[in-house]
């Protein structure tokens, strides 16, 4: 089996289980009712290491599979995390990621842009959320609540083998 | 031909993936939501929009922020009164309970017809929404046990009733309530001391305020903060009197025929864990199927 669809296989089960975590028990931690976003930093961390193509297939898949979960309209976080995906899968190669200021900065970045992309589709489509429209306290809650979790899970995601980089060099 | 575009889609694999996936979304988003603004003006309006209410947004938190330190002294001596307030509260409220509990009494004596409860199903909270830009409460219960959409959904919180939402989506063993904090959730309500009627709409996660609107200028006077808002029971899918919140702040704008009421909800959205969903008022529950012999008339019970 192609590496690329067997890493995006698993990040697609991987995020799936984020979202199921973060819809049920990461609700006790939530602070004003907002949740870390893990399934998203989980998909930075593997299109970082994979680069654009898996990065956007399972921000795709994933996204998919949450808008058939939430009332959200079908299409609204397939293409919010296709793209954040897409744009995090740029960057693969070219950022060293150490242990813990990369993962912030690479957390805040793409919640900012989470922020960005969905507010711009809202405005668009005319869709009416309760969520961080306008850029007030709950987005900000969740830029820092990304933040102090990204170093974690990024080394968490670090032992897998499957979401390793691959060597380009072939060594 | 054939060949200059497998040629091109060879040198830009990623880049056609990713404009295939994003119009797959926004054909998904169109026939879904079916509201995209098409006119070059409105887009630049929407988008223009959003950014104008994001740096607005943006100073009137800090703005906010920075004024909430001033206040709180302002705060603390409010809080002593409200709590001398609150004692004199819980005085009434005990008289209401007795004077309740009498006239269930004299009710029950004078033999008056009741009306018929109606039916609830009590489910729990088993999730939420799966991140923070919209907001549902996922049930167990579904259409297998007699859930329907459009079911109004209340709570109980420290022996108060309050009103939670209502059913948005229903799957076979759970369903999806829209809460009434979202900006989809709107309930014909009035206050529940002078009777003035108006639409209660949610305002977001982010205000912790519903807003209502369309009560008429001359309540004004009457109106007072704290003053209980239920629901009125018009249009019929929320029913008469469950409690909704008390009114917070009353604004009233210049050059409008009515009033705008925030009003603080009765129910605290993040302490959720049991929900009761409210049938259509009145209905039984399902009789069971009449038998051939049952449903013959008897003898005696003819005149």
């Amino acid at each position: 089996m192609n590496r690329d669809f067997r890493t995006t296989i698993s990040t697609v089960i991987a995020m799936a289980i984020c979202i199921l975590l973060q819809s049920t028990i990461l609700g006790r931690v939530a602070i004003r009712g907002v949740r870390p976003d893990i399934a998203m930093l989980v998909l930075v961390f593997v299109s970082l290491r994979r680069g654009p193509m898996v990065g956007q297939l399972s921000g795709f898949a994933t996204g998919f599979l949450e808008d058939l979960m939430n009332v959200s309209p079908l299409g609204f976080h397939s293409l919010l995390r296709t793209v954040i995906g897409y744009l995090s899968g740029l960057l693969s190669g070219n950022v060293f990621i150490d242990p813990f200021l990369m993962p912030i900065i690479l957390a805040v970045v793409a919640t900012l842009l989470k922020g960005i992309i969905s507010g711009i589709v809202s405005a668009l489509f005319g869709i009416e959320s309760s969520g961080f429209i306008t850029f007030t306290g709950r987005i900000w809650i969740e830029v820092g609540y990304n933040g102090i979790v990204a170093p974690f899970l990024f080394a968490l995601l670090n032992l897998f083998k499957v979401f390793k980089r691959i060597d380009k060099e072939g060594a | 031909m054939p060949g200059l575009f497998e040629g091109f889609f060879a040198r830009h694999r990623k880049g056609a993936t990713l404009a295939a996936l994003v119009l797959v979304s926004l054909v998904c988003l169109m026939i879904s939501n079916r509201t995209l603004v098409i006119k070059p003006k409105e887009i630049g309006l929407s988008v223009a929009g959003f950014f104008q209410r994001s740096f607005t947004g943006l100073f009137t938190w800090f703005g906010d922020t920075a004024g909430s330190i001033g206040q709180l002294r302002a705060a603390r001596e409010e809080l002593a009164a409200a709590r001398a307030r609150l004692e004199e509260m819980d005085q009434a409220t005990r008289e209401v309970l007795e004077l309740r509990r009498q006239n269930a009494a004299l009710k029950e004596q004078l033999d008056f017809a009741q009306n018929l409860p109606p039916e609830r199903i009590a489910a729990e909270v088993i999730a939420r929404d799966t991140d923070n830009l919209f907001s549902t409460i996922t049930l167990n219960k579904g259409s297998r046990q007699g859930v329907k959409k459009g079911m109004p959904v209340v709570a109980w919180q420290g022996d108060i009733e309050g009103l939670v939402g209502k059913v948005v989506l229903v799957g076979p063993g759970s369903s999806q309530v829209l809460p009434l904090y979202d900006p989809q959730c709107i309930v014909s309500a009035r206050v529940d001391t002078t009777r003035d009627e108006g639409l209660v709409a949610g305002q977001g996660k982010d205000r912790g305020t519903l807003v209502m609107n369309y009560v008429k200028k001359i309540a004004k006077d009457n109106i007072g903060y704290g003053d209980l808002v239920v629901s009125s029971g018009l249009g019929g899918v929320y029913p008469k009197g469950i409690n909704i919140g008390r009114i917070r702040d009353i604004t009233v704008p210049a050059y409008e025929t009515s009033l705008v009421l925030q009003v603080q909800p009765i129910i605290d959205f993040d302490r959720l864990e049991y929900l009761f969903l409210v049938g259509p008022e009145g209905e039984a529950p399902p009789p069971a199927v009449p038998t051939p012999a049952s449903a013959a008339p008897t003898p005696a019970a003819k005149p």
